[in-house]
């Protein structure tokens, strides 16, 4: 079990890795969409700027996650593909519009028609991946997914049309705004743009008190809608999850307080800490209640090949990571020159 | 349109689109590298030119690439999730291992295409090695995935139950080496020609500057070097299926009866309902001399297998005939080109009939590979894991597949158009003054920026 454990917890840390990278790439999508006013083409630059180098990268995570899950739990794979038919198609949607028209935009002139509609497109499919993954993630985490005798008992539509699981979704929205925001108010620092720093200030704090509201929302409706993960939250996960409040108080104030590296590291470290709670508020279950982690787990044989795999591609993996973010993520003092490399057009203001 | 074949169109259209990013993914890091390499050492300011030039259009491909290949991490699931709960515990791990290659070549591609002025001109330059060599290993990987569906090893059925699972055995199943290898080669191939087709039409539209005759030169190096390897790779994986997958031999090559001395069958319709392939030209014993080197050997026929267990060769076939025609065709083009400009001294020759068939050989590599992978799929039918998973049990049960398949359809429509449009931009897009002062001066080399 120690091996099944070990693979479960590397690919729990990918789903983190994903949530806080990749939704903070969502989230750039998101304040594309409001961005207005004279500064909407700088803040859109900002955002493209942040993006840019390392959204590939980021949404390898997920990658990893679907083919970790296909092999080492094989059967919990193929539930949630039947189950979660519909939210889990309009997410890839959402995907591929999302990374195509990001590298459409990039590469189309300035102020034409198909740069304005590419932008279009680029905001409004950021938004989709993340509702419909949250809303999934929630008809999972409450027990609608159901299994007997190896076939799925749920509707295509039931489970992740709920309440509780349409406001985790919406949740799962605004927590990318703020991981974005937190992350556009740093780069915007790194640049030099005070006035933008500023206003994706304000954007975090309202995107805060908005994720704010739907957690106490989905706290109200999950002891009748997500029963098990009430229970299991307040039989072994409370400490963890009084945890995750302290330091979302601890990065709402760092954020009022300017202190915007700090609010950036407690805004990641809470979504880290939100996904540690879930995932052991429905311990020992993987898809509650039918399919546990012991009996969805492939044999030991296919899960110590899949260790030395990861542990194989890590070693070349972290390295590289550890350079992307170095090269790109660091103070500058060449602004915005790399994005001459992509827009060859784009003026500077 | 039933849910069954609803699934087969979306995941046949859909590996049809990707797998033309992928093949530019493992063919044209290589022709970065080679070319950068080349503009380093030498100063020169055309290779930079070109090496600037294929980044950007590389960047788009990788994108669409990367997003396509997401859509069928997802499909594998979602549309035959009988197929993932059957194998995930055999042959996940080749997946993971692509994960992390594709992982890398994302980083390196992050780093390539935004590092310009960040890194060193040297530092950039080594980006585009682990570009080349992680598009290399994902093809490697994902393909020996395939190839144990074709031929499935590392494990037992049991009572119904799989046991003993090897997932080392899995992945170097016997059809891994020749599948491997052929489709490896196939992305040079088309990577190779495909670029030449775009600088042979400006050489036939009278552009005459050093870029487009370099541009030509590199990538036709590639794709005349990648050729034969590709057509030796080809015969001894139709070899390979005499003894692996009779089946998929005899509807390639329309052996309706189980004979001696069969011949080869070139071209021609294939009629089910008669057992004949009408109007091919025949060469005698070839196909008993090719898969057995005796001319009286057996070749077993589709008859030889149970009416529900044989792939039909419609498109088989006339798929086999395509690519087999559409390799030999690149195979004269690349001789013919490599001959005229080693005969005339190094110069790119500018023979208006050979820059034509440049620019048919471009498109038609890629074709080939899609009727390769016709060939192969539909050669396994019917089944997904062959003699384990029958395709049609291995279908969802979610309804309306139909509706999926057209969005899905849509989605690569707009995308296809929109890169179309996108890359002749690209291409049409006036040449950057080629001095290299201009394109070198403003790396951190002499500034001091980090690296």
């Amino acid at each position: 079990m120690t091996l099944t454990y070990t693979i479960l917890i590397i690919l729990w840390l990918s789903l983190i890795v994903y949530a806080v990278l990749g939704g903070a790439d969502f989230g750039g999508g998101i304040w594309d969409f409001f961005a207005f006013g004279p500064q909407a083409e700088r803040q859109r630059r900002l955002i493209g700027q942040a993006l840019g180098p390392v959204w590939e990268a980021n949404h390898v995570w997920l990658i990893f996650l679907i083919v970790g899950l296909f092999t080492a739990f094989p059967p919990a794979f193929s539930v949630l593909s039947i189950a979660l038919f519909v939210p889990f198609t309009l997410a890839v949607i959402g995907i591929v519009m999302r990374g195509a028209a990001f590298m459409f935009r990039g590469q189309a002139d300035d102020a034409t028609t198909s740069r304005r509609i590419w932008g279009r497109v680029f905001s409004t499919a950021s938004t989709i991946t993340p509702f419909f993954f949250g809303a999934a993630a929630a008809a999972v985490a409450s027990g609608q997914v159901r299994v007997q005798g190896g076939v799925v008992q749920t509707d295509l539509l039931a489970g992740w049309t709920t309440p509780f699981a349409l406001t985790i979704g919406a949740l799962a929205l605004s927590l990318c705004a703020v991981l974005a925001a937190v992350n556009l108010i740093v780069e915007a620092q790194n640049s030099n743009e005070p006035e933008l720093v500023e206003a994706f200030r304000r954007r975090a704090i309202i995107a805060g008190a908005i994720t704010l509201a739907l957690d106490v929302v989905a706290f109200i409706l999950s002891p009748f809608q997500a029963p098990l993960l009430w229970h299991g939250a307040l039989d072994h996960a409370l400490p963890l999850i009084i945890a995750t409040a302290l330091i979302g108080l601890g990065a709402a104030a760092s954020l009022l307080l300017r202190r915007y590296r700090l609010a950036r590291v407690l805004a990641f470290t809470v979504t880290a800490f939100i996904f540690a709670s879930w995932g052991l508020s429905q311990f020992p279950y993987l898809v509650p209640v039918d399919v546990t982690i012991s009996n969805a787990a492939s044999p030991p044989s296919t899960l110590l090949a899949l260790l030395i795999g990861t542990s194989i591609g890590m070693a070349l993996l972290l390295p590289s990571l550890w350079l992307l973010f170095h090269v790109f993520k660091g103070k500058h003092p060449a602004l915005n020159v790399q994005e001459k490399a992509v827009e060859p057009a784009s003026t500077q203001r | 349109m039933s849910d069954l074949l609803a699934a087969r169109a979306q995941m046949g259209t859909s590996l049809a689109f990707h797998i033309i990013f992928a093949s530019l993914g493992v063919g044209l890091p290589l022709l970065l590298c080679i070319a950068e390499g080349l503009a380093l050492w030498r100063k020169d300011a055309t290779w930079m030119t070109l090496t600037r030039r294929w980044t950007k259009a590389f960047a788009l491909l990788f994108a669409i690439g990367a997003v396509s290949g997401t859509i069928l991490s997802f499909e594998i699931g979602l549309l035959w999730p009988t197929f993932t709960k059957f194998s995930g515990s055999i042959i996940g791990l080749p997946f993971a291992m692509e994960g992390f290659a594709f992982f890398i070549e994302a980083i390196f591609l992050g780093l390539y295409l935004y590092g310009w002025e960040r890194l060193s001109p040297r530092a950039h330059w080594l980006c585009s090695f682990p570009l080349w060599i992680s598009g290399a290993a994902s093809a490697w990987f994902i393909v020996s995935a395939n190839s144990w569906m074709n031929t499935p090893t590392g494990f037992q059925i049991t009572h119904g139950q799989v046991t003993g699972i090897n997932p080392l055995q899995a992945i170097l199943n016997p059809s891994t080496p020749y599948e491997t290898t052929h489709m490896l080669l196939a992305a040079y191939v088309a990577t190779g020609f495909g670029v030449a087709a775009i600088y042979a039409i400006q050489i036939l539209r009278g552009k005459r500057e050093s870029y487009y005759r370099k541009g030509l030169v590199l990538a036709m190096a590639l794709g005349a070097i990648a050729i034969p390897f590709q057509i030796f790779s080809g015969d001894l994986s139709a070899r390979s299926l005499a003894d692996l997958q009779p089946a998929k031999l005899a509807a390639m090559e329309g052996v309706f009866h189980t004979q001696k001395g069969a011949p080869i069958k070139v071209g021609g319709i294939v009629d089910v309902k008669t057992g004949q392939v009408l109007y091919a030209i025949e060469i005698p014993d070839g196909l008993s001399i090719l898969a057995h080197e005796n001319p009286n050997a057996t070749i077993l026929g589709l008859d030889a297998y149970a009416p529900q267990d044989r792939p039909d060769p419609t498109f088989v076939h006339p798929s086999f005939d395509g690519m087999v025609g559409s390799g030999f065709f690149a195979l004269l083009i690349g001789g013919v080109f490599w001959l005229l400009y080693f005969r005339r001294k190094r110069v790119v020759p500018e023979n208006r009939l050979l820059l034509w068939g440049i620019v048919l050989a471009g498109p038609l590599s890629f074709v080939a590979i899609e009727l390769g992978w016709m060939v192969t799929e539909l050669g396994r039918q019917p089944w997904v894991i062959y003699n384990f998973l029958r395709t049609q049990n291995a279908v969802t049960t979610a309804p309306g597949l139909n509706i999926s398949f057209a969005i899905f359809s849509g989605i690569y429509v707009v995308l296809a158009i929109t890169l179309t449009v996108l890359l002749l931009h690209l291409a049409r897009s006036p040449l950057p003054k080629q001095e290299w002062p201009v394109l070198v001066s403003s790396s951190s080399e002499e500034r001091g920026g980090p690296k």
